[in-house]
């Protein structure tokens, strides 16, 4: 059945970034010059083209812009310079929002406005939240001495009148449970409309029951070691990438799964476990957020060229995440109740909409989504085997 | 007859043939041969030193003939001849052997490659002394100037013949001048209007004393030859007999016609047109279905009838860069139409063409590529859901995807063919055709513009699709030869050309028959064959079919062959002997 | 020793002629057992040529001419074609092989071509031996 083009699509895909679509005029070196592309897989060439024509249904029921790291490869040797890493940018970007059945994705992705409004709002709500369930204790300005305890450090659990450290200690806890299963619930809806997208609409296909077991390993594989990445020319990309993905896991782990024993009352030592992942949580993030930030701006290496607003939220969320999270250790180290106090809540109305906004409709929903999309290919590939195995033949 | 005196002189060719030919041997051994007066062997013969040396022995040693033993004599025949004429001998009575490709450099046995060279040397003193003295003929020139076609070139070619003050008989056969650039609208890649080059130039031909137009003429044959020609037409009921020295043939081209591909449906569907009733909706100014709505969607297809097996082979070097112009004001007429372009393969070369390509490339049209050997576009009416009026289904070849494509409007990019007069025109003129009945020219490289036969030059498409400024190159470049004869007034012919003895003709006119320039005719009174030596080009093959032996193809006589043979055999023999 | 037979080749100035030149710039390796004479169309090989040639001791005599449409002259190599048939028949019945006389098609352009004719063609004559004409024609004067 012949698929009717559509010149008016790239329209819409314009929105989520790239400008320029029409260069690219199908040489294909980009395509041979990425160490990613494969037999069936043939980004970016491939994809702009499906693009570029409007088969939009062909275009979203393609997983194969998720194999791709944006290493920015195909368009340094880009003759036209069409700038396919961006374009391919723009399509993932894309493909998100139509992943998401929300409508919020789109949102984010096409207005600025609507972001920044977004994130200042679920920020003023925790801030409100903190204002009218949990707000300072009056002896943080008249006898912060208090509050510290045998190490000379800050009891951070404390600071609020009338709750115990323990109580609060637990608000928060399941406050993160509350945040976690937000943001997880929304994703993992999104993954399921991810897989009729692209697997279970097409009904030809038929995918042996099996497959969805003896290929689950490359789900978790691919997501712990990114040994796609590895095949990318610039190997210290898969360094930053990698640590700044355990960082991250690390940190998630700490404070959702594991608040009571990451934020202690006591000052534990420094050699101590959770303070050494979290030391290592807060590097991964920085190692990776800094030379981003001076790339980006900087405009030298191709991936980093080309920078849609929403990147640019997404590093300032994270980096401000951090920043205020080594505040707050700073500043209970040092002894400053108060201080603490308020870079605590502000460390909160920076990650909760960062979590809320970027995990399940935004750039972090692709820590889902690429290791899922590499899944859904492996059982295309045992559906397509199945199809092509011998026939039995009976003399 | 004088004494024979043959001068030999065998070549080095630094170490290209000393290498494998032992020539101080050769030299050796043909100066025993009857009539050698001298052998020698030299470094490089075609050097000024060689050649004063050749000079200086047929002085010395009043050689009367020469030998040179050296590379093909394709390469330095003419050198040589020259250095004789130099040194006052007639430049036919000189031979070459060629030792170099014909020997040194294709065998690897020294030995053998020697007592090959020895009998080929021995062959040419034998061929050399039956060598004539035959004299440069010239003709004198006519300076009229007839052109057959009254398009671009025909137009350029008789301006630039005029301006020159010479006369020019301008036939054409319609009613018009102007041809197929007169039906475009503007040009590509540069849109200059041709309504208005076309007519500026036409104006100039008409009120140029030099030229006669002759409007709906066709010349229907033609006598003489280089120089003299003479051809009888009618105008206005009456005959008029014209004569000149020179023909430009620029008849122009025909355009395909598409209605023999089923799938686009030429013909059948309304609003499929050829890229020609396109251009005519262009100089109408507007662009329109056929019931007079402005269309949606406008679909352009490449390649009709072009690089296809099955109707023709090559390129028609036009389409692709017309059909970007298409794209082009059609965007900017109906700026929120959807525009195609489907293609096998842009080819738009050019001054400008590239840019053209990547101008429109970023107006928001898209360009879709079709595989010619797998099937062509297939088009068809639309349904009422389509919301269009019909819809081209492909197999998109960069995607590998096979779509539909909404159109209003499909332009057809037809082919370019040979005109319908071409093939009548080449038996009048004695021009040459390729398969695709376009005219031959003389040499594809070197002599573009000229054609086998003497005196007649194709120009513009008539011998390959030519856009506009292509065909007025070639237009001026024949005019510029044309002129070069007028302006010398007279031509050389060839010289070896065939001759007849008149006592042993018998009158039986084998050799008009298989003249290939009908060079000979048929004398009643004497009852002998005449050969025309302006006509005649010396191809020798009326000597080879006389039964009497009485036509002689001069400097390829049949002596001088079959010596050549003898001295050939005998050598080899007693080489072999040996 | 083996035999090493002698062959004439009449070559047509245009093309063969050309194409034989080029086998030489090309540098490529042929038998030596071919001598070349240079027509200026291959419709200029008169019979005799080629019988002469036989008289005095040739055992092969190859002609090539331009290929059919590509003659310099129009259509000499066809009147070269009808009377190679003719003669092929005609030096039968004078008792010589008819493969010892061979017509082949080489173009300006066809200096491989040539190449592998001359040392399929010089193979095939050292197949057949050598030719007794010449020994007949001296009994017989």
């Amino acid at each position: 059945m012949a698929t009717r083009v559509d010149p008016t699509f790239f329209k819409s895909l314009e929105k989520f970034g790239v400008k320029d679509w029409k260069d690219c005029y199908h040489c294909g070196n980009c395509t041979a010059n990425c160490p990613l592309t494969e037999e069936d897989t043939l980004f970016p060439r491939k994809t702009i083209r499906q693009a570029q024509m409007g088969l939009k249904d062909k275009l979203i029921s393609n997983t194969d812009l998720w194999m791709c790291y944006f290493c920015g490869d195909c368009t340094k040797t880009c003759p036209r310079e069409a700038n396919p890493c961006e374009i391919m940018r723009s399509i993932r970007r894309y493909q998100t929002s139509v992943y998401d059945w929300t409508g919020l994705s789109k949102k984010l992705y096409t207005s600025a406005a609507w972001e920044i409004a977004v994130i200042v709002g679920i920020g003023i709500i925790i801030l409100a939240l903190f204002g009218l369930f949990l707000p300072p204790s009056a002896e943080l300005w008249s006898n912060p001495a208090r509050f510290i305890n045998a190490q000379g450090g800050v009891m951070i659990n404390n600071l609020v009148d009338g709750i115990s450290g323990s109580k609060f200690l637990y608000i928060i806890h399941y406050g993160d449970w509350v945040m976690a299963l937000i943001a997880g619930g929304l994703l993992i809806s999104n993954i399921f409309r991810m897989f009729y997208l692209t697997l279970w609409r097409d009904t030809s296909v038929r995918i042996p029951l099996t497959a969805y077991v003896t290929e689950f390993w490359r789900l978790v594989y691919h997501f712990l070691t990114q040994p796609k990445l590895r095949k990318c020319d610039d190997k210290s990309y898969w360094l930053g990438h990698i640590t700044l993905m355990t960082g991250y896991t690390i940190m998630f782990i700490l404070i959702v799964a594991l608040l009571p024993v990451f934020q202690t009352e006591e000052i534990v030592p420094w050699y101590n476990w959770q303070r050494i992942l979290g030391y290592y949580a807060t590097f991964g993030i920085l190692v990776f957020l800094i030379p981003v930030i001076v790339g980006r701006f900087r405009k030298r290496q191709c991936k980093l060229k080309h920078t849609h607003p929403t990147d640019w939220h997404f590093i300032i969320m994270l980096g401000l995440t951090a920043l205020s999270g080594i505040a707050v250790h700073i500043f209970r180290l040092s002894g400053m109740p108060l201080e603490t106090y308020f870079s605590y809540v502000i460390h909160l109305a920076i990650l909760v909409p960062m979590i809320l906004i970027e995990v399940p409709f935004t750039k972090w929903s692709h820590l889902a989504y690429r290791p899922f999309a590499i899944y859904i290919k492996a059982l295309k590939r045992a559906a397509g085997r199945r199809e092509e195995a011998p026939i039995p033949q009976f003399a | 007859m004088e004494e024979v005196r043959i001068g030999v002189y065998v070549c080095w060719c630094g170490n290209n043939i000393a290498k494998m030919v032992d020539v101080q041997d050769v030299a050796m051994e043909v100066e025993t041969l009857p009539n050698v007066v001298i052998a020698r062997d030299y470094k490089y013969m075609c050097s000024d030193p060689g050649q004063d040396l050749i000079i200086s022995d047929i002085k010395k040693h009043r050689l009367n003939r020469v030998v040179v033993s050296a590379c093909s004599p394709r390469i330095h025949e003419l050198t040589f001849r020259k250095a004789l004429e130099h040194a006052g001998l007639n430049p036919y009575m000189f031979e070459m052997a060629n030792i170099r490709e014909h020997v040194s450099w294709v065998h690897n046995d020294r030995e053998e490659a020697t007592r090959k060279a020895k009998s080929l040397v021995a062959a040419a003193i034998n061929r050399v002394c039956w060598h004539e003295s035959l004299e440069k003929r010239s003709v004198e020139i006519n300076p009229a100037t007839l052109i057959i076609g009254g398009g671009i070139s025909g137009i350029t070619a008789a301006l630039e013949i005029a301006d020159a003050g010479k006369q020019v008989y301008l036939v054409e056969k319609s009613a018009q001048l102007g041809g197929f650039a007169s039906k475009m609208c503007l040009t590509s890649p540069f849109m200059y209007s041709t309504t208005q080059m076309i007519r500026a130039k036409i104006n100039k031909v008409m009120n140029n004393p030099n030229i006669q137009v002759l409007l709906n003429t066709q010349i229907e044959e033609l006598s003489g030859y280089l120089g003299n020609f003479t051809t009888t037409v009618s105008e206005d009921g009456r005959d008029l007999e014209l004569k000149f020295g020179n023909i430009i043939v620029t008849i122009g081209l025909k355009a395909f016609d598409p209605s023999v591909i089923e799938n686009y449906k030429y013909g059948i569907l309304p609003d499929v047109v050829t890229s020609l009733e396109f251009e005519g909706m262009l100089k109408a100014g507007k662009i329109e279905t056929r019931d007079g709505r402005i269309p949606r969607h406008v679909a352009v297809i490449h390649c009709v009838g072009s690089r296809n097996a099955t109707y023709h082979d090559y390129c028609s070097r036009l389409c692709c860069k017309n059909a970007l112009k298409y794209a082009n004001m059609v965007r900017a007429a109906i700026p929120g139409a959807n525009i195609f372009e489907m293609y096998a393969d842009m080819r738009a070369m050019g001054n400008g063409c590239e840019e053209l390509y990547s101008v429109t490339s970023k107006k928001n049209v898209m360009f879709l590529m079709f595989d010619q050997h797998n099937g062509l576009p297939e088009i068809r009416k639309a349904g009422p859901k389509d919301n269009c009026d019909m819809i081209i289904e492909l197999d998109e070849k960069l995607s590998g995807e096979r779509i539909e494509v909404p159109a209003d409007l499909v332009i057809l990019m037809v082919a370019i063919e040979a005109h319908e007069e071409a093939k009548r025109l080449a038996q009048v003129t004695g021009v040459s055709m390729c398969g695709n009945q376009f005219f031959i020219e003389r040499h594809p490289k070197l002599d573009p513009v000229a054609t086998t036969t003497d005196g007649v030059y194709v120009a513009g498409s008539c011998q390959a699709p030519k856009d506009i400024p292509d065909s007025v190159a070639q237009a001026r470049a024949a005019a510029a030869r044309v002129l070069c004869t007028i302006s010398k007034g007279n031509v050389e012919v060839e010289v070896t050309t065939a001759e007849v003895n008149e006592d042993r003709c018998c009158g039986c006119q084998t050799c008009i028959s298989v003249c290939p320039y009908t060079a000979i005719t048929f004398d009643e009174e004497k009852s002998v064959s005449v050969v025309n030596e302006v006509l005649c080009k010396g191809c020798g093959t009326c000597g080879s079919t006389c039964p009497t032996g009485a036509i002689r193809a001069q400097h390829f006589t049949d002596l001088q062959i079959l010596s050549q043979i003898d001295g050939l055999l005998e050598k080899s023999m007693e080489l072999k002997e040996v | 020793m083996e035999f090493e037979p002698t062959i004439v080749s009449f070559l047509c100035n245009w093309c063969s002629y050309t194409g034989a030149d080029l086998a030489g710039t090309s540098r490529l390796k042929y038998a030596h057992n071919i001598r070349i004479i240079r027509t200026m169309c291959s419709g200029r090989v008169d019979p005799t040529f080629v019988l002469e040639s036989f008289k005095k001791g040739a055992d092969g005599i190859l002609i090539c001419g331009c290929h059919p449409g590509d003659c310099h002259y129009h259509e000499g190599n066809y009147k070269c074609l009808r009377r190679y048939h003719l003669l092929k028949k005609y030096i039968k019945q004078m008792g010589i092989e008819p493969e010892r006389l061979h017509l082949e098609w080489i173009s300006a352009s066809e200096g491989k071509q040539f190449a592998e004719l001359v040392d399929r063609f010089t193979g095939s004559i050292r197949e057949l031996g050598p030719s007794r004409i010449k020994e007949v024609v001296n009994t017989l004067s």
